[in-house]
């Protein structure tokens, strides 16, 4: 994903365009949420994939972690983190239904997102 | 120090909108390009339908899923789209608004960046280089998007939300 400053050190900012550049923050590991359907409780849930591409913002990545899932400004960034260090990060789980609605969010942000059976 | 933002929120909710008539007509002027490549499939907005399965043996799933959601999709970036550029002039935007700004911004990106073929830490084209333009866009966009996020961004509770997705 790509860092604001690398935006900054193309001149840009001399522009009416400015940024500011949020602090990246670590955190203490946390479980992901699961769904909350438990009327047909799957034998393995399914995860929701958010895998790193070269184009998306960082800040916005985080960004629609905490506004999708609720999750703490800390915890995004992690989530975010990982995904731009290690490649992929397991964003939610849950069951099926709502494995593909989450994804389907996600989708609509622009984020590349998939699913798949734990286990 | 202090700056202008481009986007700032006022007390009743609504944003105040701070870019300068170029920076407005480079927005409303490439998704005026973008959408119908959304409508006609063009390759470079593939990044917009990503398929939900990929592993093997998931073909039903994901001809079932791209069934459920690509009019759904299409719907969404019309509507986005849509809103820029009948706002690309705006003052004040409304929450939604700016949120439809965010996506549109978004969606032109990974057009462009797929054009383009961005990779990470990759260098800009040199001068004189038949992208550049389209590289200087697409660094625009990035600054536009990274203001617009900043701007939302601090509306959300840092500590997150029991209730979860807003």
């Amino acid at each position: 994903m790509i860092d604001e400053r690398t935006l900054r050190g193309a001149g840009l900012s001399r522009r009416a365009v400015t940024t500011r550049f949020s602090d990246v923050q670590t955190a203490p590991l946390e479980e992901v949420r699961t769904g909350e359907d438990t009327s047909t409780a799957p034998d393995r849930p399914w995860l929701v994939i958010v895998w790193n591409d070269p184009i998306n913002l960082m800040s916005f990545v985080t960004f629609v972690f905490q506004k999708l899932f609720g999750y703490s400004k800390e915890k995004a960034t992690r989530l975010m983190m990982d995904v731009h260090v290690k490649g992929r990060a397991v964003v939610s789980s849950g069951t099926r239904e709502r494995a593909e609605l989450d994804v389907y969010r996600l989708h609509e942000y622009g984020l590349w997102a998939t699913m798949e059976q734990s286990g | 120090m202090a700056f202008a933002a481009p986007f700032r929120r006022r007390r009743d909710g609504t944003y105040a909108v701070r870019l300068n008539a170029n920076v407005r007509t480079v927005l409303a002027a490439i998704a005026d390009q973008v959408l119908p490549m959304v409508d006609s499939d063009d390759r470079a907005t593939t990044r917009l339908f990503p398929p939900a399965y990929v592993e093997e043996g998931r073909g039903d799933e994901e001809r079932a899923y791209r069934s459920l959601v690509d009019g759904a999709l299409r719907g969404h970036h019309h509507r986005a789209f849509d809103t820029l550029i009948s706002t690309a002039a705006a003052d004040t935007v409304s929450a939604a608004q700016l949120d439809d700004w965010l996506s549109a911004v978004n969606s032109m990106r990974l057009v462009i960046g797929t054009r383009l073929d961005v990779s990470e830490g990759m260098e800009p084209p040199a001068p004189g280089d038949p992208d550049e333009p389209e590289y200087a866009v697409y660094e625009l966009l990035g600054v536009v998007q990274a203001s617009i996020v900043d701007a939302l961004a601090a509306e959300l509770p840092d500590e997150g939300s029991v209730e979860g997705a807003l």
